[in-house]
């Protein structure tokens, strides 16, 4: 079987890091895009098992793109961890509205993000 | 009379008072007046001063018919004694003519002497009669004068024979010179008294005529006199009334907050000044009304900057603090390669802090959010048990740093609440994060009761204890109960007044019980189940 598929849509190239250096000891596969755009384009194309959206993006917003895969026939089904800022209460809930899977909000522990991530799609 | 009876009565007098201003000339002589350039003093003199000289026409009007009334009196009872004079002429005639003929019978000299005295006395009344005469009657009196010569030659002649003892011829003298003689002074002293007696009722007429033209003019002075003081009553007093009800209705706008409006009177008197007094006030009135809408704007221009800085900037400082946590974390968590015990204390130290830096970035975020009015709260169901023991999870490293014991006392039976759990475990972290920091040795407990449908948090530290007359602030922003503190303890005193707005936004209440010495205890209360936000 092979690897489970993880695409991580976010801006920050360090966050991006970190997240690269959590999953090096696992199993998933990362792949990453640094706008909404690609972020839609890549899922729609890559279809991965999960994906890791950040709602504060450039070009495309976060809350938009998981609607437009949410409507996506592909993508519709995909579990999507929204990452929130904490600084924006109600996040949640609009993520919630949009379809997203599950939130996290930022700062967010990267163990529990890894745990979050266990929890939704085990690795092989 | 009640006061509504009063109202309407007061409100009818003023109604014909407005009717007559804008019906009737009055009006416009009230204006005039308001108009005149002369003050309220120099008015209301000449008002007086015009009544007081209606007063002194009216006394010589008085006066003067009093005159005229003693005037004729007098005229009267002249008039009155010559008719008397006249009528005593008469009968002193008939009466002599009866005593010759009865002295010629008695042969008697002594009476016919006594006549002849008489006749000065005749003569006197005659003069007295003739003085104030009319040239008709003088003429009269003259004729009767020489008819009276004649007769007393007569009566002489009469007396001569008598004394002569000729009673024959004196009789027969008397018969046909006296007699005729007197007959014809009788008929002319008629004329006289008839006259004197016309003359008499002409006057009594004509003092009636005037007399009662006297009350007259009288009465009509009088009710001129009274009607010119009430119009100019009425003209002064609403020449000063009418700015006065402006006046009245003009405040009432500013008072109000209707600035720059205009008062216009047509007063050119005190009245006149204070109305432009009163226009100054509201033009000044206008002008730092709008100075001051602009500081506002400014104001809440500026504020909004602040808020937007303090927004981004916290954002901006979070995004580099977001990435040395989580390296930090994923160096602690040995992904990059095992970490020596010696290691990980520092790494945890650096972890420790930069939480701490996070909290207080947030708290920064927070307070701008909330000075904004932009802060909303994420309501969801949470678990008190969680929210609490996450809390303590998060502080007990620097708590256990500090060898100090955090325990918490949370009933079993508390249902699943509903509310921000995120924010009310903002506000137990500062709560708690404060008493660890205030806490030398000792303990801190977080407790919960539920009662009532209302969840009571409880802070209890053994820490250092806040002063009472400090009680009152710790709970505003930027505050700490003393200003050394912040030197002793750091922090920037945000923690607990963004903790009361959390708490407040919730709909509950926030306050902190103390002893110097002994410890605080910081308690809030939060409806478990929280349905309706209050705007910030």
């Amino acid at each position: 079987m092979s690897a489970k598929t993880i695409l991580y849509v976010e801006d920050n190239e360090l966050n991006r890091k970190i997240v690269r250096d959590l999953l090096k000891r696992t199993s998933y596969r990362l792949i990453e895009a640094a706008d909404g755009e690609a972020g839609i384009a890549i899922a729609l194309e890559q279809r991965p098992d999960l994906i890791l959206m950040d709602l504060q993006l450039p070009k495309v917003s976060g809350l938009d793109a998981v609607r437009t895969l949410r409507g996506a026939p592909t993508t519709a089904d995909t579990p999507i961890i929204a990452i929130t800022s904490f600084a924006l209460s109600g996040d949640h809930q609009k993520a919630k509205d949009v379809g997203a899977s599950a939130y996290l909000a930022k700062p967010y522990s990267p163990f529990d993000l890894l745990g979050m991530i266990r929890k939704l799609l085990p690795e092989g | 009379m009640d006061a509504n009876e009063r109202d309407t009565r007061v409100g009818r007098s003023e109604a014909i008072a407005r009717f007559l201003l804008t019906r009737s000339p009055l009006g416009e002589v009230v204006r005039r007046v308001a108009r005149l350039r002369a003050s309220v003093h120099a008015k209301l003199l000449g008002a007086f001063l015009l009544i007081a000289l209606l007063l002194v026409a009216m006394t010589g009007v008085s006066l003067q018919a009093i005159t005229s009334v003693a005037r004729h009196s007098r005229l009267l009872d002249q008039a009155r004694e010559r008719v008397d004079a006249s009528r005593r002429i008469e009968q002193a005639v008939g009466v002599q003519m009866n005593v010759i003929r009865n002295a010629l019978t008695l042969r008697d000299e002594a009476t016919l002497v006594g006549i002849l005295h008489d006749e000065e006395r005749f003569a006197d009344t005659l003069a007295r009669l003739e003085r104030a005469a009319s040239p008709a009657e003088r003429e009269t009196i003259t004729r009767i004068r020489v008819a009276e010569r004649q007769l007393i030659k007569t009566v002489e002649e009469i007396r001569s024979l008598v004394r002569a003892d000729k009673a024959e011829e004196a009789m027969s003298l008397h018969l046909t010179e006296g007699q005729p003689q007197y007959r014809e002074i009788a008929t002319l002293v008629t004329r006289v008294v008839r006259s004197e007696e016309a003359g008499m009722d002409r006057l009594r007429q004509s003092v009636e005529a005037s007399n009662q033209r006297a009350v007259l003019l009288m009465g009509g002075f009088a009710i001129a006199a009274i009607f010119l003081a009430l119009v100019l009553g009425f003209i002064i007093s609403w020449s000063f009334i009418i700015p006065v009800h402006e006046a009245g209705t003009f405040l009432g706008q500013v008072a109000r907050g209707n600035f720059g409006g205009r008062i216009d009177v047509p007063n050119r008197d005190e009245f006149g000044a204070l109305a432009e007094r009163m226009n100054e006030m509201s033009r000044e009135l206008h002008q730092l009304y709008d100075h001051e809408r602009m500081l506002n704007a400014q104001l809440e221009r500026a504020s909004k900057a602040k808020s937007d800085f303090l927004a981004s900037i916290s954002h901006e400082l979070r995004t580099p603090l977001n990435a040395i946590l989580g390296f930090n974390e994923l160096l602690l968590g040995e992904i990059y390669g095992p970490v020596t015990e010696e290691l990980k204390v520092p790494l945890t130290d650096i972890q420790t802090s930069g939480k701490h830096l996070l909290r207080l970035i947030n708290n920064v975020l927070d307070l701008s959010k909330i000075e904004a009015g932009r802060m909303e709260l994420a309501l969801d169901d949470y678990a008190v048990h969680d929210l609490v023991a996450g809390v303590l999870s998060g502080l007990r490293p620097l708590a256990s740093q500090k060898g100090l014991a955090l325990t918490s006392a949370v009933p079993d039976d508390i249902p699943v609440a509903h509310g921000d759990g995120g924010r009310i475990t903002q506000c137990l972290m500062n709560l708690v994060g404060n008493a660890v920091k205030f806490t030398q040795q000792g303990r801190i407990e977080v407790a919960v009761d539920c009662r009532d449908d209302v969840l009571q948090y409880r802070v209890i530290d053994t820490g250092t204890g806040i002063p009472a007359d400090r009680l009152e602030t710790v709970f505003a922003e930027f505050r700490q109960a003393d200003a050394t503190i912040a030197g002793q303890f750091g922090g920037t005193g945000l923690g607990l007044s963004i903790t009361k707005k959390f708490v407040e936004l919730h709909g509950g209440r926030i306050w902190v019980e103390s002893e110097v010495g002994t410890g605080s205890t910081f308690s809030f209360t939060i409806p478990l189940r929280v349905e309706k936000v209050e705007t910030a």
